[in-house]
Formats: C-alpha cells, sequence, structure tokens
C-alpha cells in the first residue's frame, strides 16, 4: 500500500517537473532547426547560434545588461548593508516596524507600479534639475533602488544571528568602533551580503518591466530587447539565446549545489562535535 | 587597608522605563580576590557587571577604578576584561586569532603575540589547538578559548558572565575547580556573576547576595550560609527550613509551640522573628529524645543521604537530610542543638545585621 | 558603533525618501491631475463611471485569483512530496532552474507552443480533434502566468513544510492520528505561513503582468497591469494611469492584510 502511494507522487513529480520543463526545453531544440519557424523541424543546423554571434548589437545589449547587473547589484549591496546595520541598532520596536515595512514596500509592489512611478519620478526630477535623460543612468538608478530592499532583508538576519555579545567581546578586548565593524560586524556579515549581491545581481538581470517604463532611446537591456522582438514575431536566434542562457543558469544551479552541499557537510561536523 | 581597585559609590541605573535596575549600590572589590554576584535573573548582577566592563553607564552615582572614576571611559579603554555567558567567540576566527585578538588591536609585535597565545592555551590545557576552528570545538573547550582570550591580555579584573551555566553538570563541577585555581594562580581579581549558589559558595572568597536591585548581604560563603540576613537570603542559598516564632530574650526563642535555647543575642524581646534550621542541622531520634515531635511524609533517596520531609504538631513542614532512613507515617523526634538554630529579623538592614552580629560574637 | 551607523546609513535615506516615499507620493498625486496638470477628480470619476474600467479590474482580479488557485493547487502536493524525497536540495534547485531564465524567454516559447500550427495543435489534431486558438486568448495568457508563478508558489510552501519539526509529526501519531488525521491537523495548519506568501508572491504579479498579456493574450488590455503600461507608455495618459495605479496599491494593500491578518489569527 505504502510502496504504491509512493509511486503515485513520483509520477505527480514527473508530471510537474515535464510541465516546468518541456517549454524550455521547447525553445532550445527549435534553436538547432535549419528551418526559421518553431512549428516544424526541417534538419538540424548551428545555423541560428551563427547569427546570434554575429549579432553585435545583441552582444553589445548583452554586456549592457551584465554590466548593468554587476553595478547596480554592487552599489546596493553597499547602500542595503548599512541599512540593515541602521536598522537593527533601532531600539524602538515602533520604529524598527515602520522602518522595516518601508524597505518592503518595493519588494512587494508590481514591477508596473515600481517603473510607473519611477517614470514620474524621474521626468519630475528631470523638470526640477534641468535635464535627466531618461536611459542607462535611469534604469541604473531604478535597479539599485530596487535591489536595496532584498539586500537588506537577506543581511539582517545574519545581523540577529550575530549575537551582541559579540561586539561586546570586541569593544571589551580593547577594538574601537571601527575596528569592530571591519573585523567583527562584516566578516560575519559576509554570508548574508554575498547572498544579497547575488540577489540584487539576479534581480537586476530579471528585470523588465521597471527597465521598459524607465529607459529611453539609446539604452536597451536583454530583456527588452527579446520583447521588442517576440512581438515581431518568431525568431530562432532568440531560441538560440535561450540554450545559452539556459545552460549558464544550469552550471550556476550546479556549482551553487555543490558549494551549498560542502559548507553543509562543515556545517554538520560542526554540529556533532558540539 | 589597601585601596580598593573598584568601587562603585551610591550606582543606580535606570533603563528606558525609568524603573530602577540597581537602587543605590555601594561596594568595593580589594585586588587578588575572587567574587561573586549571586542572584536570580532580573536582579541586577549583570547589569552591575555591563558597568564594570563598560558597556553601560551609569544614570546616577560614581564608579571608581584604582581611585579614578571612570563612569565614561569606553569598554575598549579599560583594564578589564570578560568571559561572556555565551562566549561570544568570533566564528570567523581560529582559535589562535580569536585569543590573538585583543593583542593585535594593541599592535604587539608577532613573536610576543606568539609567545603569549601559546602560553595563555598553556594555561586554558588547550596548548596545540591553536589553527581549531570554532565550530569544531565542544562547548567545554569553546569555554577555555573564552577565558585564554580574556586573560592574554593581562586585565587587572576578569569579569565572567555565567560562564558555566551553558555546561553540563559534570563539565561545570570540573570547571569550577579549573576557575578557582587559575584565580589564584594568576592573582588578579576575579568578579563572577552566577544565579547558581553552589558555584558561589565553592569558588568565593566574597559573595555579594543581590535582590530586585539591591545588596542584601556580603560576606565569605560560611558566613552567608550560616548566618543568613533574611528569608530571602536563607531561602535563596542552601536549603533550609524557615520557620516564623518570637524572640521571648536573649538566647531563648518560640517557635512551633515550644520554647528553644539559641545563641542570638540583640533582639527586642518578643520580637516576631523567623528562624532557619538546615535540613543536613536535624538529626532524627525517637520520638522522646527529640526536641520536635513530627510525622513522616515522604522519604526520597537522594544517593548521599535521605531527604526526609516531615510537618511537626501545628502542621510546620520540616526537610531533614539524613543517613538514617525513616518509614513514611511514623511519628519520630527531630533533634539539634543551640547553634543550628539562626534567628533572623525582618527588615533588618546589612548593617544593623553585621553590628548585632559583632556584639555578641566579638 | 552608533556614529558610524547613522554617517553610512545616509545613502539609504536617501534612497528611502526618493524611492519609496516620493514615488508612491507621486503616483497618488498624478491620479489628482488632468493631461494639462490641473488638480482633477476626473480620472476618478471615468474609471467608476464608465463600465470598461470595472469589468477589467473585475476580470483582472478574477483571473488573477484563478491563476493563484490553480498554482496553489497544483504546488501544494508538489512542495509536500518534494519534502520526503532524497536529495531534496537537488530537486528544489531544479524548481528554481527555470526561474533564472528570464520569464520573456518562457513566454516566447509559448507563442511557439500555442501557435496554431504550433505543438499543442499537432498533439490535438494526433488526437482527431480540431485546432484551436490558444494564443491571444484569455486563457492562453493565464496558462503562460500559471507556468510562470508555479515555482513561486512551490517554494514557499516547501520551506514551510520543510521547517515543520518532525517531532510533531511523531507526537501526533503518538496521540493517535492517522496519516491523514495527522496532516489536516498538523501538517497543514503548519504549513499555512508558506501558503500564505506564496499566495502574496503569486496573486499581486498576476494583476500586474503586461508583457504576457501582450505576447500572449495578443495586444488586448485584459490586466490592470496592461491598462497602466497603455497608459503610460501608449497613450501617455499618465493621470489616468496613475488612478488605475492607485487601484492595483490598493487591491495589493487588500491581498496583504488579509493574508497577514490571519497570520496574527494563526499565532494566537
Amino acid at each position: 500500500m505504502k510502496k504504491s502511494r509512493f509511486k503515485w507522487s513520483n509520477l505527480y513529480l514527473i508530471l510537474v517537473f515535464c510541465f516546468l520543463y518541456i517549454p524550455i526545453f521547447y525553445l532550445m531544440f527549435y534553436a538547432f532547426n535549419a528551418g526559421s519557424t518553431m512549428n516544424k523541424f526541417t534538419g538540424f543546423s548551428l545555423a541560428h547560434f551563427g547569427e546570434l554571434f554575429a549579432d553585435t548589437r545583441l552582444i553589445i545589449i548583452l554586456l549592457n545588461t551584465f554590466i548593468l547587473a554587476f553595478l547596480s547589484a554592487l552599489i546596493a549591496t553597499l547602500i542595503g548593508t548599512f541599512g540593515a546595520l541602521f536598522i537593527y541598532y533601532v531600539k524602538q520596536n515602533r520604529s524598527k516596524t515602520l522602518l522595516l515595512s518601508l524597505n518592503n514596500i518595493l519588494m512587494v509592489s508590481p514591477d508596473v507600479i515600481i517603473g510607473a512611478s519611477f517614470l514620474i519620478l524621474f521626468t519630475t526630477l528631470g523638470t526640477a534639475v534641468g535635464s535627466l535623460n531618461l536611459g542607462f543612468i535611469t534604469v541604473l538608478l531604478s535597479h539599485i533602488a530596487f535591489s536595496i530592499p532584498i539586500v537588506v532583508l537577506m543581511v539582517l538576519p545574519k545581523m540577529q544571528e550575530m549575537n551582541d555579545s559579540m561586539v561586546d567581546a570586541a569593544r571589551d578586548l580593547g577594538a574601537s568602533n571601527f575596528q569592530v565593524l571591519k573585523d567583527i560586524v562584516l566578516p560575519v556579515l559576509s554570508p548574508g551580503i554575498i547572498a544579497g549581491y547575488f540577489m540584487a545581481f539576479t534581480y537586476s538581470l530579471d528585470d523588465f518591466a521597471v527597465t521598459f517604463f524607465v529607459t529611453g532611446n539609446g539604452f536597451t537591456t536583454l530583456a527588452v530587447e527579446i520583447y521588442s522582438r517576440a512581438r515581431r514575431g518568431v525568431s530562432l536566434e532568440i531560441n538560440a539565446l535561450s540554450t545559452l542562457v539556459f545552460l549558464m543558469a544550469l552550471i550556476l544551479v550546479i556549482g551553487y549545489y555543490y558549494i551549498s552541499q560542502d559548507t553543509g557537510k562543515n556545517n554538520s561536523k560542526g554540529g556533532g562535535v558540539k | 587597608m589597601k585601596q580598593p581597585i573598584i568601587s562603585f559609590k551610591h550606582v543606580v541605573k535606570c533603563y528606558d522605563d525609568d524603573v530602577p535596575v540597581l537602587k543605590d549600590i555601594t561596594f568595593d572589590i580589594e585586588e587578588g580576590k575572587f567574587y561573586t554576584l549571586l542572584g536570580p535573573s532580573g536582579c541586577g548582577k549583570t547589569t552591575i557587571l555591563r558597568m564594570i566592563a563598560g558597556f553601560s553607564e551609569p544614570t546616577k552615582g560614581d564608579i571608581f577604578f584604582e581611585g579614578q572614576r571612570i563612569n565614561e571611559v569606553p569598554a575598549n579603554k579599560r583594564q578589564v576584561n570578560t568571559v561572556f555567558q555565551d562566549y561570544a567567540l568570533f566564528p570567523h576566527m581560529n582559535v589562535y586569532d580569536n585569543i590573538a585578538f585583543g593583542l593585535k588591536i594593541k599592535k604587539m609585535p608577532r613573536d610576543v603575540i606568539d609567545q603569549k597565545v601559546k602560553e595563555a592555551l598553556k594555561m586554558v590545557q588547550l596548548a596545540g589547538y591553536e589553527k581549531r576552528g570554532i565550530n569544531e570545538m565542544s562547548g567545554g573547550q569553546r569555554q577555555r578559548v573564552a577565558i585564554a582570550r580574556a586573560i592574554v591580555n593581562e586585565p587587572k579584573v576578569l569579569l565572567l558572565d555565567e560562564p558555566l551555566s551553558a555546561l553540563d553538570h559534570k563539565l561545570r563541577l570540573a570547571m569550577q575547580y579549573e576557575l578557582r585555581e587559575l584565580q589564584q594562580r594568576l592573582g588578579i581579581t576575579f568578579i563572577f556573576v552566577t544565579h547558581d549558589q553552589e558555584e558561589a559558595l565553592a569558588m568565593s572568597d566574597e559573595i555579594f547576595v543581590l535582590d530586585n536591585g539591591n545588596i542584601v548581604q556580603t560576606g565569605s560563603p560560611v558566613d552567608i550560609y550560616d548566618e543568613p540576613i533574611n528569608h530571602y537570603v536563607a531561602d535563596f542559598i542552601g536549603e533550609s527550613n524557615i520557620i516564623e516564632g518570637i524572640m521571648l530574650r536573649d538566647n531563648l526563642v518560640k517557635f512551633a509551640g515550644k520554647e528553644f535555647e539559641c545563641v542570638d543575642e540583640g533582639i527586642r524581646e518578643n520580637e516576631p522573628v523567623e528562624v532557619v534550621l538546615r535540613p543536613e542541622d536535624l538529626d532524627l531520634t525517637d520520638v522522646d529524645h527529640g526536641k520536635l515531635k513530627v510525622t513522616v511524609d515522604t522519604v526520597l533517596f537522594r544517593g548521599v543521604h535521605y531527604e526526609i520531609i516531615c510537618h511537626d504538631e501545628v502542621q510546620n513542614e520540616w526537610m531533614v537530610h539524613t543517613t538514617k532512613k525513616a518509614e513514611p507515617g511514623s511519628l519520630i523526634g527531630l533533634y539539634f542543638d543551640p547553634e543550628d538554630i539562626h534567628v533572623m529579623r525582618f527588615n533588618e538592614s546589612e548593617a544593623e545585621f553585621d553590628a548585632r552580629l559583632d556584639s555578641y560574637e566579638g | 558603533m552608533k556614529k558610524y551607523n547613522t554617517l553610512f546609513a545616509i545613502p539609504y535615506f536617501i534612497w528611502l525618501v526618493l524611492f519609496v516615499i516620493a514615488p508612491v507620493i507621486l503616483i497618488f498625486g498624478y491620479s489628482f491631475l488632468d493631461s494639462q496638470g490641473h488638480f482633477t477628480l476626473a480620472n476618478y470619476a471615468t474609471y467608476f463611471a464608465s463600465g470598461k474600467y470595472l469589468m477589467m479590474t473585475f476580470n483582472s482580479v478574477w483571473y488573477a485569483f484563478l491563476i493563484t488557485l490553480v498554482t496553489l493547487i497544483v504546488s501544494y502536493p508538489t512542495a509536500y512530496f518534494l519534502t520526503k524525497l532524497k536529495h531534496r536540495d537537488l530537486w528544489l534547485l531544479l524548481i528554481i532552474l527555470p526561474t533564472w531564465i528570464n520569464m520573456l524567454l518562457k513566454a516566447y516559447a509559448f507563442i511557439g507552443i500555442f501557435g496554431l500550427h504550433g505543438s499543442i495543435n499537432h498533439f490535438l489534431q494526433f488526437f482527431g480533434l480540431a485546432p484551436h486558438q490558444f494564443l491571444f486568448t484569455d486563457v492562453g495568457f493565464m496558462v503562460v502566468a500559471m507556468y510562470i508563478q508555479l515555482p513561486f508558489m512551490i517554494i514557499p510552501i516547501f520551506n514551510g513544510l520543510e521547517e515543520l519539526d518532525n517531532s510533531l509529526i511523531r507526537a501526533s501519531r503518538d496521540l493517535g492520528a492517522n496519516a491523514w488525521q495527522t496532516f489536516t491537523k498538523v501538517i497543514f495548519p503548519l504549513s499555512l505561513e508558506g501558503v500564505k506568501s506564496g499566495v502574496q508572491a503569486v496573486f499581486i504579479p498576476s494583476l500586474s503582468f503586461f508583457m504576457i498579456t501582450r505576447l500572449i493574450g495578443g495586444n488586448r488590455v485584459i490586466t490592470l497591469g496592461t491598462a497602466i503600461e497603455e497608459h503610460f507608455l501608449v497613450t501617455q495618459n499618465w493621470g489616468m494611469g496613475s488612478t488605475i495605479g492607485v487601484v492595483l496599491i490598493i487591491a495589493m494593500f487588500i491581498v496583504m492584510a488579509l493574508t497577514s491578518e490571519r497570520k496574527k489569527g494563526g499565532k494566537r
């Protein structure tokens, strides 16, 4: 009885995984199509990959997207980490809750709202300051803005894990404020900071809606480019691109899995001795 | 008398809600002794420790260190070090780096640091553990690292904030010996905070018993055990039978409906008092020879002794520790000497209490 | 410590004011402006008077509800079975993996799958059914939305179930509950937190997707999100766009309030 039920659950999981992966594999499959539609596979060809690599416009957009993600995540991590430090040291419960709710507004807001309100903000600022052209700067500022709260949320639990007596201990041993920050607080927070950086990075890579609202003519990210091409119809160059994106994500996942397995082992080792 | 190393003068501490955690505390700490601040959680003992360490400032009053007022001196500028309750070892550093932390901050030369860390590790019997990660150490070992990290800085006073509370019973007993020995070897002042009266009795030269933001009694472990100032101290330290009575005159007290000879003096005639009798001072005899006639309720075997709960004719409950066995329900006698009786007055201040004891004990 | 904190936190506060508080105020402000920049209530009047907007709002909410419901029904067993697997961390990563692929690529895949000559119709024809137009239909939109949101429902439920202390299940069995009773009385109530965060994570985006409606749902306005995009970027009527934005924000707060109010009740 128990055994057969176990099989049913596996069948269910297989179906769900099929649902999740068939569209992705479908995309990748047609990337190798000699024809030019996603309807009929007419023969194997790498032509679309050739097109992709020859498409300098797309390559530049790809680079832009990564530079944007790298920069916005870096700045968001810096600002967010110190924001988390500040929030942690707010003593009054009510102010703390208020700060956290404000922090989370952008986390729960729909993309369109963020995009639309940032568009209003930039035009308002533009008229106030003089000229603020929609483009790389506005996109970068927006990406930093919507990545900060996730960094705060990744760092704050690490603060809570770090018990206050550790800061006390460092002070007790003669460390100045700056030394406490440099030698104790930041190293202890580093897993949270790194996680925050990666989340911010993926948020930036993944974003379409906000960028779509606040970008001008001069600057495009991959997501916006895919959108405009997809609206024009099927182009198997995009399939080829998806294949590469998927492979990259797969490598990251495998790498992440091994890293987490490793640290998991270390943790359990420590726990065992405890 | 030598100048005390630490003095508290009328120190009051209030947090945000204005309810004082410490109410007018005054005491002196002499150099080279083992002090214990003893009391239940919330009595203010940790607050005192944090003020000595420099983590919080008194609301009123002054703290002196070797005669210098240090109220506003920050923690990193004080010559005291702390062993924290949860050890507060830095998880991202190995044993060596943890212990060397304070020395590196002081910018000592590398070879001196090496030397000192080695010595400190030897002192806590962890020689050779330099490269270990904190997560690879057991609770007892972490405890030792925390101690080494503090003493390597050669503080004038070592503060210990319930450092043994996270250890299991056996290890705790072993560490009591080690701490006591370490203190005597280093010859520096230890201030130890605990809620565990056994720890306090076993290790201290001097115990401060705290209750609700006040120091209620100061003295050696023996003094405090034998002559508790009031119900609270008697109850908190050791097991005790506390019975209400009346002091008829010097050396004669009445309780449980009978009059007993005792050795306490200086109390008004017919003053209502409380009487303490420690369970181990009560002996079982047959009914005729006993000073009190009691009925046995329960008998528990405790290993070294039996713990017998019984009640007398006026329904006072008595606890007896004895190696003799008794049958539940049986009628037996309890015998004790006049010296075993300790009489306590209600609301007697420590100064009055000490003066009264001095007047007849010499 | 404090001095440094405040100093270093200044950029964070600039962010709070400029990118959190100001945008909220601006979007509320713009909803009261007409195209000339004068104060007006006309946007709200239009919204409530014309059946078009109310109908669209109702549809959007209804679709978001359906999407959330179906993803929940599919996700709960998935998450539950996943917790029983041996290498569950690995399987969970396989659930997360699709979220790392840009949702536009995934939506794009469905253009091929749904097309009149696409795979679904090959499949239907194989069983002798007439080809059916999925692309540019509301059903098509909902399927793609569900597809994209599925991992965001599975992950919080999985986490909720993972956190559940195994000894509670043993205790329940020990107290005489059978497997089903243990599930309904212990496991499900305790995993409700995860379900709620999943509902939050799915419902709100479902109201606001505009790229999927554009790509899959045909060029029609079927969600609040599409309406906002239309007014901001196509017709350039920011006032009306902001008004619909305010409606969306209010809808968001209602969802949040509903899911967190029950949270309190559960804790009590």
